[in-house]
Formats: C-alpha cells, structure tokens, sequence
C-alpha cells in the first residue's frame, strides 16, 4: 500500500480525494444521492477538463505551460451561444467537430509559437490569453448572449442514465487512453523528462510538444462545450475564471511543472480534490468571507504536501 | 546471450570492406574559434577507426557534425547506400536524421532518462511520434538480448533507469543504439562511464558486428583500449588530421609525436619572459586528500605564495570539480586556508572570498558577466564597499579605482559606462580579473580563463599573472590549452579519471609529456 503510493505521482491527490470525498458524504449525507450525480457532475466537468487540456503542455518539459484554456473554452462557449444557436446551426454534428477544430487550432497555434518560434510558453500563451478574452469580448456585444438546445440541456443534465458531466469527462479520457496506446505518451514523458536526451535519440522533439500543446487545446474545445451546456450564456468576465485554480489542480495531482513527473489521472484527482474542498467548505458553514482565504490555505497545503511526497519519492529512486 | 563459440578473434580485423563513411576538408568554426580547420577521414565497414586529439583539436566537433547537432560550413560527406555503395549525401539536419542514414553515438555523458523505464530507455526515438515501429513483445526481447548481450546477467527492464548504477545507464544508452543496428557506430568517449567487465563485453559485441561489416568510429583517452579494439587510428591536431596510422604503426610515442606536433617539441619553452619568482616555503592553501569521484584516489595539494599551479588533462577528468573543491572548500572540511599557524577550512565560496581567495569562471556570460551592466558596474560588483562614501555610492571613487586595473591590465576601452557587451572578450575577460584583483586577492583560482580570447589579450594575461606571483599571490589555472601549462606554470596536475595521475615540476613540462600524461603514458624518451 504505502510503495503503491509512493510509486504513483498522483498517490497524495487520490488519497485525499477519498478523505474529502467520505467528508462531504458525512457532512452532507444526500451529496451521494444518484439523484444529485447529474448536477454534480456538469458542474465539475468543465473545471475538471480546463486542468486536464492545462496538463499535456506541463508534461512536454522545457517550462511548458498553456494559461490560454480558460479564455479558450470560454471563447469556444462564446461562438455556440452568440453565433452558432442565433444562425441555427445547433445540430450537434455541427457543433462538435467545430469546437473540438477551434480548439486544437488554437492549441497548434501555441504550440508553434513555443517550438518554431521559440517563444517561451508564459509569454506565447500568456498573448493567447489576451487575444482570446479580447475575442470573447467582441463576440459578446452589448448583451449577454444565452441559449440551449436540446441536447446541450442533456449534457448538462443526463442523456437517459448517463450524466452529461461524465460523457464529456470520458471523451477526454478516452482520447488519452487512444494516445496511449500509440508512442505518442512514451514520447511525450521521455521529452518531458528530458529533452536533451531525447532529442539526440531521434525523438522528433518539436513535433511532440506541438501535438502536446494541440491536445491541450482540442480538450479545452471538449471544455468548452461542458462550459456552454451548464452556463446556457457566455459572459467575457468569465475567461480568466478557470486559468490559475486549472494549473492548482495539475500541481495537486503530483505533475511537476518542470515536466520531469507526471500523470493525466492525477489532474483529474487534483481537480476533483479542489471541487470537494470547495463543496466541504460551504456545507461546513464557513462564512462566505472566509471561504477564499481558507480555500487558498487548504490548496497550498495540499500542494506543499504533495510535492513534497513527489520529492520523496524522487530522493529515494535517484 | 549470444554464445561466444563464434565470436571473432579478438585481433585486427582481416581486410577492411569497402567505405561506409568519409568526409573530405571538413570545416567549422564558432564566431573567431577555428573547432575544425581541415578534417578527412575514411571509415570503412568492417573496421574500429580510433580518432585521437588533444584538447580543442576537434573530436567533438567532428561528431556533432557527423550526428548532425551542427553543421558544417565547408566539407563533403559520403555514406554508402543501402546497395553498400557509396554516394555525396547531404549533412544529417538533426540527431533524428543522422540516425535513420545509420550514423549513431554514444557520448562520454550518460544520456538517459532518469524518470522512465529502462525499456523505454532502449528504444527511445525508435518510433515516429504517433506511429510503433515494432511490437512491443520483440520490443522487449530484443532489448533484453542486447542487455544480456552488454551487461552479462539479465535487467529489470521496467526499472526506471535513474535507479541504475552509472554503468548500466551507459549501457542502456549503449543498447539504444545498438537495437538499431548502426552502420557507424561512434563511442566518443563512451567507455569512461563504463566498469572493465562491461566494457569487454562492448568490445566483444563491437567485433561480433564489426564481423557483419558495421564501421566504429572510436574516441578514447585510454591508450590500451585503442590498442585492444582499433585497427586504425586517425589523429587530430588544432582542426586538421594530422595522418592515420595503422594498427601496426599506431605506437603510442608516434602517436603522441603525430598530437602534439613535433614542430613544437624544440621551443615553445622560451616563449615566454617570466619574471623571476621568488621560492618561497609559505603555504597558503592545503588540501588534505579530498575525493573528487568515489572510485578514484584522493587528490592533496600545498599550495605556497608566489606559485602558479596548473590544472591540466583531457576535459571532464576531475579538474573542474577539483577547482571548484578550492573554491567552495568539501563537505568533509578537507580544504583549509592556511595563514600563518592558522589553519581555517573553506565553508563555501563566499567564506573563501571572505578569506582572500578570488575566483574567475569559465563561463563568462553565464557565471561571471553580468551582460546588461556597464564596465564600471561589472568591475565594482563584488567591491562596492569601497565605493562608499557617507554610505553612499561614489561612481567617481569608483571610476578612479577601475582607472588603475585598466591601466595596469591594458584594458581597451571606451568609456567605462560602456556597455560591457561592447568590449572583446579578452577585454571582458580583463575587467573580470580586474573585479577580483580589487580585493587583493592572496590566491586566485581561475578557470580557464584565456578560453575564446584573441593572442594579444592572452599575452597581456599572462603577463599579469607573472606580477602577481611575483608579488606574492598563489595561482591556481585550470587550462585545456597544452602551451599555457608549458609556457606559465611553476608545476603542473595532470588530471585523469578523476585523480591526479601525474604531477610536473617546471623542468619536465613539454608538451608531448603533458600530452603522453593526458593519455596516462610515460613521457616519450
């Protein structure tokens, strides 16, 4: 038990998400209810997935980051709401394949700026970020633009007894399971762990990061769907919402920002671990003023922790 | 394992095949720094060709080109096709391409990835970024052969390889290569992070495919193992190859003649005008056998006021961790500045700043420089205490103290609010020495430090360094230049694998036996 968790980066942020997890249920016995998965879910699909589609650029090494999800996914909301659904065109074969190519070629965009260009990431997604809340305010004019329709209701509903949170949550998983069963993750964790090397072993290490950064960003157009089903409207304010607690939850769950260590499953603990701590906090009652703060102290906790058992691990392995 | 009943003979290889690579009046240079002048060379299928050089005679360059980290700006090469003959090819644009025209190296650095399995190690870039080239249960036997093959015993090959001794992370790095079959294999250096029981069994696993017509282009400061496994050896001198001897030839005097030059052996000494220094019994620096590798001996050192001590050897041989041991002291307390009966060990780096010792880096614009500074600025970075005045900084007490070391170390100049960038790098270099002479040193270690820099500057250089022990100061120079050991220096280590393996006084220094001791041989009679 104690060598499983030490083995797996994303032990700490597991283990935690079944404390926080047996808390909410003794705190608020009908959290478990089948009843309240469906709303439950839909809200935590689109945070979950914004620190997914932030993990794959981490992982590239070389101070990957991509800060440009969150404006990404709330421009991609954006675009269904305000241009999409006013024109018609809400038929999900449409919708679906525009927004997953918007993402990735915003995701392919970034990736070039920080491989061909050599921009340093903080920079190039950092403009990105710019650019896109820019859009997002352009797009939404005057109003704020709302509308639905039937099948985005379900996504953030259930389709039959499926929730909407978990269909989303599982196309983004499934296209890491697919990615896993080509090189492509081997190549991406040997230039994550060292660039150096593998580029003197023939690793095509530019490509690597560049497909890194574009499923980063087809992800965030998955995120983005998620975002526009629960939201039914599209407000620029909320771009940066997602940006930083998405980069907390890759840090929960045990990837290192230098790329050395990491995992895909891990984000997804990290992230479930920052909506329980949320959800803990306001079933136990703590005044609203207090939340933030309490929030940020319990994180950095956690992420203290975390790394240090990361760290560990590494001393003892090294 | 492969069984050995028909293995090759362990000596020369019979006739050499035809040429599986060779390059032709191979050029490159870095900014003002000739790496290689005139390079050709010819390495057959079927043959272990050595390459021998000093320092800076362009081995490495030679290399990085062949596996395509740079590329060259004149010079042809050849490669024979996959019918086995050979044709002009284009340089290699990248490690990637160098590898899938057959040219494949292993360096002296260990390069695997730490954090991933030893596997995955093994076949590290042999599939295209989305696409498996093999499956993965040939994946997994074919490596485990190739290990079983190299290291004797069977691997965990689901470790992660950072939990490997370093000589099984070379042998990885080994297997990577080896699993795709190379049709030049280079080894530059690669057998120094090897233990001998491994290393034999590469030589054994050389032969086997040298048999099968794979050409090894072999880099080694180990004179036996390139009598063991070469049949020729090309030599290297300032850029240029110099001749390749074979095998019968290739004794170690007329090789270490072939390196040095022989036009050099006569003179050289007199080059230099040296001030007379005085002999002196006072040391001011012990260091009481410290250990720079675990497996090597321990190195001591009395260092007395007045002298220049070099730190000489092939590059990566321990004299930089020894330089640097002087200067942040070890953890064991084994480095001790000694004045008077006082004996004080050295904490770190700033304690031996604060004990009169001056360190000049290597690396000018990583450790030293700082490139968006003036000239007045870099110089008084470490000294502005002196510059107060009523606990302000004085820039014109500052320019005046800058004025003396300018004039005293002829830097040129414009004005001392120049941006340092704006100066040589001998000049820079000048203001460097300059900033740690202004807290009048007792010792002054420097690494390297006319590494880039034109001849001039190099002169004014040692000129300077003639006063200072002339005055009194112990010097301590690390250099990969043979001519500055024979030239400066009161006594010479000779670093290898790690220790000291020769000391020369001053009588003994010539370049072919500083050279002959790089390669741990007996001077040449």
């Amino acid at each position: 038990m104690i060598r499983f968790l030490r083995s797996r980066p994303y032990a700490f942020a597991l283990v935690l998400f079944a404390a926080l997890l047996i808390a909410n249920i003794a705190l608020q016995p009908s959290f478990a209810a089948p009843s309240n998965w469906p709303e439950t879910l839909a809200i935590f699909a689109p945070f979950a997935i914004a620190a997914l589609a932030s993990t794959p650029a981490i992982m590239s090494g070389g101070g990957g980051i991509d800060i440009s999800i969150g404006p990404l996914m709330t421009v991609i909301d954006m675009v269904i709401v305000a241009i999409l659904l006013p024109h018609g065109l809400g038929a999900p074969w449409v919708v679906v394949p525009l927004c997953l190519a918007i993402g990735a070629a915003v995701g392919a965009i970034n990736g070039m700026l920080v491989t061909a260009l050599r921009f340093q990431p903080v920079v190039a997604t950092l403009c990105m970020n710019f650019i896109l809340t820019g859009l997002a305010t352009q797009i939404e004019g005057g109003s704020t633009p709302q509308g639905s329709t039937w099948w985005t209701n379900d996504l953030a509903n259930s389709f039959g007894p499926v929730p909407g949170g978990l269909i989303s949550l599982a196309v983004v998983l499934a296209i890491w399971f697919a990615l896993s069963r080509t090189a492509y993750l081997r190549n991406l964790y040997a230039t994550g762990g060292d660039d150096a090397t593998s580029f003197s072993a023939g690793v095509d290490v530019t490509r690597v990061r560049i497909l890194a950064y574009t499923a980063g960003g087809l992800f965030a157009g998955v995120g983005g769907l998620a975002l526009m089903a629960v939201l039914r409207e599209g407000e620029a304010s909320d771009a940066t919402m997602y940006t930083l607690v998405a980069l907390a939850a890759v840090a929960l769950g045990g990837t290192a920002f230098t790329g050395k260590r990491g995992s895909f499953i891990g984000t997804l603990f990290g992230a479930g671990c920052m909506y329980l701590i949320t959800n803990v906090l306001s079933v136990a009652h703590v005044p609203d003023t207090w939340t933030d703060a309490v929030y940020g102290g319990l994180l950095l906790f956690a992420v203290i922790f975390s790394a240090g058992l990361a760290n560990a691990t590494q001393a003892r392995t090294a | 394992m492969p069984s050995s009943p028909s293995d090759p003979p362990a000596g020369p290889a019979g006739p050499a095949g035809p040429v599986a690579l060779s390059v032709t009046g191979l050029a490159k240079s870095f900014g003002p720094t000739v790496a290689l002048r005139s390079c050709t060379a010819e390495f057959r299928a079927g043959e272990v060709h050595a390459i021998m050089g000093e320092n800076g005679s362009g081995k490495s360059t030679l290399v990085k080109i062949l596996t395509g980290v740079h590329r060259p700006d004149a010079g042809t090469l050849v490669i024979s096709g996959a019918d086995g003959r050979p044709a002009p090819a284009a340089w290699p644009r990248n490690p990637g391409a160098a590898i899938r025209a057959g040219i494949m190296a292993v360096f002296q650095e260990v390069l695997v990835v730490g954090s991933r399995p030893v596997l995955e190690n093994a076949w590290l870039g042999a599939d295209s970024v989305l696409g498996q080239h093999l499956p993965e249960p040939g994946k997994r036997a074919r490596a485990a052969a190739v290990f079983a093959e190299l290291l004797g015993t069977d691997i965990n090959l689901d470790a992660p390889a950072s939990a490997l001794p370093l000589s099984q992370q070379q042998a990885c790095a080994i297997a990577r290569v080896l699993l795709r079959e190379p049709r030049v294999l280079i080894l530059d250096e690669a057998t120094s992070a090897l233990d001998v029981a491994t290393r034999d069994r590469l030589f054994a696993a050389i032969r086997r495919r040298r048999a099968k017509g794979m050409s090894t282009l072999f880099i080694s400061h180990r004179m036996d193992e390139i009598g063991e496994i070469a049949d020729r050896v090309t030599v290297l001198r300032s850029g240029e190859s110099v001749g390749t001897l074979d095998r019968a030839e290739a004794r170690p005097e007329r090789l270490v003649t072939l390196m040095t030059g022989a036009d050099h052996l006569a003179g050289g000494k007199a080059a230099h005008q040296r001030l007379d220094r005085p002999a002196s019994a006072e040391c001011v620096l012990r260091v009481r056998a410290v250990r720079l590798r675990p497996d090597a001996a321990p190195v001591s050192l009395e260092l007395h006021a007045g002298e220049v001590v070099g730190l000489a050897g092939l590059e990566g041989h321990g004299q930089d961790d020894f330089l640097r041991a002087l200067w942040e002291g070890d953890a064991g307390g084994r480095v001790l500045r000694v004045t008077g009966t006082t004996q004080t060990p050295i904490r770190s780096s700033r304690h031996a700043a604060g004990l009169g010792v001056g360190y000049v880096p290597r690396d000018r614009r990583g450790e030293s420089l700082f490139a968006p500074l003036s000239v007045l600025e870099n110089f008084g970075a470490v000294t502005s205490r002196a510059d107060r005045r009523f606990g302000l900084l004085s820039h014109a007490a500052r320019r005046a103290r800058l004025a003396r070391y300018r004039e005293s170390l002829g830097v040129r100049m414009g004005k001392p609010t120049d941006l340092i960038t704006t100066l040589s790098g001998g000049n820079q270099q000048k203001v460097i020495i300059a900033r740690w002479l202004a807290r009048e040193p007792r010792i002054l270690l420097l690494n390297d430090p006319t590494r880039g820099i034109d001849l001039g500057a190099k002169r004014d250089i040692y000129a300077l360094l003639d006063k200072l022990a002339a005055s009194g100061v112990a010097v301590v120079m690390l250099s990969t230049e043979v001519d500055e050991h024979v030239e400066l220096m009161d006594r010479v280590l000779v670093f290898r694998e790690g220790t000291v393996g020769a000391v020369m006084e001053r009588a003994e220094l010539s370049r072919a036996a500083l050279v002959s001791a790089f390669f741990g041989q007996e001077a040449p009679a």
